[in-house]
């Protein structure tokens, strides 16, 4: 009695039934026939289980059980109808559990089993992460595919809200396939068996705090574990300051969980597990802003050697030293990178890039990154419109004319391929400040000269100078020293 | 033992005992000072007590007023040797975790590293005088690496330099007072009567 046929792969089923507990029993006969079958087929066998096609639309089952000697006890008729027989899928098989522990990331891999199905069909995967020896259900998740008649290899990461060393997880999955034209009961398969990434807490050697050393961002919750050897008790444990309650994960592994963690000081705060006799074993969590992205990204240049760029200061990461923000240069064009040294304690954003031969056109892309995040801005810039020349040097003012004076100044830099416009600025005593504009071709490291008339005689005047670029002014260099001459009498 | 002997080795020595004397006060204070600085700097708990940490040469030494006057310079030398090389390990360690955001502990660790390094140089000048051999050379003696351990493991190991330095500090006060009773180049005990 109680046949009950189940298929995994809707072409074969398997069927089983029970048997009375009365007598000896010795082999049965089985056999079946379809509609579609010319005679019924007929087998021996010692199970109380064949498998046999699924039919089109039903079957007709004969169950012959016979004694020890062979003499038939009892014979049963059934008819199995495609509504009867139940589709169970097979239990999934998980091919790799990979855990990365300095993410606290599990990552599974298993087989959909899909060369079994027909294409198309919505399948369904239940999988259930678990803690405490595989009794305490963390998370449980449904992750959907479809089946495409192949084999396809599926993989799903889970982020744990703890350090993985913690304590061990465990993991299993199973499955349900939604077909459709399935008229019988369809049902979840079995679950697969458990996959296991043992925590330190199982090791020997494994005691210590966890997460070791990490960053997190300001806000974040952050679960922290103390790992000790057996029998050992944990008084207290600390965050910075505080002392937190602890949560019990297993004989050798308690935690406590911190909310919406604060800016830490610049050596992070400690996370201090006391342990009996006060030994104590601890971590250091570094918590700090993701870096903003540069605003005021600038770039010029003042000598045509170096391009310098600037961009105006974030909001401070409170990470330091080698956690600290990180900013480099690329230039998309040439392919180029710089790394920037800046310095998070002052207020100053600066970096260099080389003036490359033949290139006027640049596209940067200053990279910003530290641990907690990354970010970008980026500028196309025209160098000849980014002239921002260096101070004149040495301004110099002679003659020998009571109208007329000549000036010589230098200017650090090579302007060969543009064109300068300098302004002379003359003043004396009681009159007007005048301005006076000149262009000339830039020179590369050039001593640059000015004649000024229509002066008048004897008469003391303080000159100054400035220098922009004629073609595309982008800013004035600042004033040169003031050099003052005396025009000679008339 | 010839140098010894003379007034003026006699003069010289007194000297730089009572140099060396004044050096370990002035380290000690300096040394308290950082303390309290690393330990509010840090995080930590000042009433935390470091077990003994790996290469960290001892102060504490049993039969303290048997020891000769060689055996006290050498034991001292190297215990300065050690910290100069210990204290540099963390000072390296401050600028890679920290860099520029903690330059104040950074100076006091430079600060009280330079007078170690002196100190260590003060006694190589004892020495000297004190034993025709001199002190023992540095060569080949490649310092060992810092073992690799998590960020408060270091916090505590820093910690315990310091208090152990500090220890060292006073130790080597009495030592130097000690060796200054001592009549030259004797590396015997002196008589119980001389103890301090």
């Amino acid at each position: 009695q109680n046949l009950k046929c189940v298929t995994h792969n809707l072409r074969k089923m398997i069927c089983a039934w029970d048997v009375s507990s009365k007598g000896r029993h010795g082999q049965t006969d089985f056999c079946y026939t379809t509609n579609d079958l010319p005679s019924p087929v007929c087998f021996k066998t010692k199970e109380k289980r064949v498998e046999i096609p699924v039919p089109e639309s039903s079957t007709m089952v004969t169950i012959t059980t016979n004694s020890i000697s062979g003499a038939a006890f009892a014979t049963k008729e059934f008819e199995i109808h495609k509504t009867d027989i139940s589709f169970v899928p097979l239990t999934p098989r998980i091919l790799g559990l990979t855990p990365d522990f300095s993410t606290s990331t599990l990552s599974l891999k298993w087989s959909d089993n899909g060369s079994v199905f027909p294409y198309g069909l919505d399948a369904f995967w239940q999988i259930q992460i678990l803690r405490k020896e595989a009794t305490e259900k963390v998370t449980q998740v449904t992750y959907y595919s479809k089946l495409t008649h192949e084999d396809i290899i599926l993989s799903w990461n889970w982020t744990s809200d703890m350090p993985l060393e913690c304590t061990s997880h465990y993991v299993k999955i199973r499955c349900y396939i939604n077909v459709t034209q399935f008229v019988g009961p369809k049902d979840w398969s079995d679950w697969s068996p458990v996959e296991e990434v043992p925590g330190k807490d199982t090791e020997p050697s494994g005691s210590g705090v966890f997460p070791q050393d990490t960053v997190v961002a300001v806000g974040s919750d952050v679960t922290f574990c103390c790992v000790h050897e057996e029998g050992q008790q944990i008084q207290r444990m600390t965050y910075g300051p505080e002392i937190y309650p602890m949560i019990h994960l297993s004989s050798r592994s308690s935690a406590i969980r911190v909310l919406n963690a604060s800016a830490s000081d610049t050596s992070g705060t400690n996370i201090v597990c006391t342990l009996a006799e006060g030994v104590m074993d601890g971590t250091v969590l570094f918590v700090g802003y993701a870096p903003d992205t540069p605003e005021k990204f600038s770039c010029e240049t003042s000598n045509f050697l170096i391009i310098k760029c600037t961009w105006k200061a974030g909001r401070p990461s409170g990470l330091y030293g080698k956690r600290r923000t990180k900013y480099s240069l690329f230039e998309r064009i040439s392919g180029k990178n710089v790394s920037c040294e800046v310095n998070e304690m002052n207020k100053e954003r600066v970096c260099g890039f080389p003036v490359l031969a033949d290139q006027k056109t640049y596209d940067f892309i200053l990279g910003v990154s530290s641990p907690i995040g990354q970010t970008e801005s980026s500028l196309l810039v025209d160098l000849t419109e980014r002239v921002h020349p260096k101070t004149p040097e040495k301004l110099t003012v002679f003659g020998n004319s009571s109208t007329s004076v000549h000036l010589r100044w230098f200017i650090n830099g090579s302007f060969a391929e543009i064109q300068l416009l300098c302004q002379i600025e003359i003043s004396s005593g009681h009159s007007e400040r005048k301005l006076h504009n000149v262009s000339m071709p830039g020179g590369k490291f050039s001593i640059y000269t000015a004649q000024l008339n229509t002066l008048h005689p004897y008469t003391k005047y303080q000159f100054r100078v400035r220098c922009s670029s004629a073609d595309h002014f982008w800013r004035w260099s600042d004033w040169s020293r003031v050099e003052e001459h005396t025009t000679l009498e008339a | 033992m010839a140098a010894a002997d003379s007034p003026s080795a006699a003069l010289r020595r007194r000297d730089l005992c009572s140099r060396g004397i004044r050096l370990a006060g002035k380290m000690r204070s300096d040394v308290i000072s950082l303390l309290d600085t690393y330990v509010e700097r840090q995080g930590l708990d000042a009433s935390a007590s470091v077990a003994a940490v790996e290469g960290v040469p001892v102060a504490a030494v049993e039969h303290w007023d048997e020891q000769g006057g060689t055996q006290r310079l050498l034991e001292n030398l190297a215990a300065y040797r050690a910290f100069r090389t210990l204290l540099a390990q963390m000072l390296e360690e401050q600028r890679e975790q920290l860099g520029e955001a903690d330059a104040a502990l950074g100076r006091a660790l430079a600060a009280v590293l330079l007078q170690v390094s002196a100190f260590a140089y003060h006694l190589e000048e004892l020495l000297r005088l004190e034993s025709s051999r001199g002190p023992p050379s540095e060569e080949g003696a490649a310092a060992p690496a810092p073992p690799h351990l998590g960020l408060f493991e270091r916090k505590l190991r820093g910690l315990g330099v310091l208090q152990e330095l500090a220890q060292w500090a006073v130790r080597s006060a009495r030592d130097l007072r000690q060796l200054a009773k001592l009549s030259p180049g004797s590396s015997s005990v002196p008589s119980p009567t001389e103890s301090p």
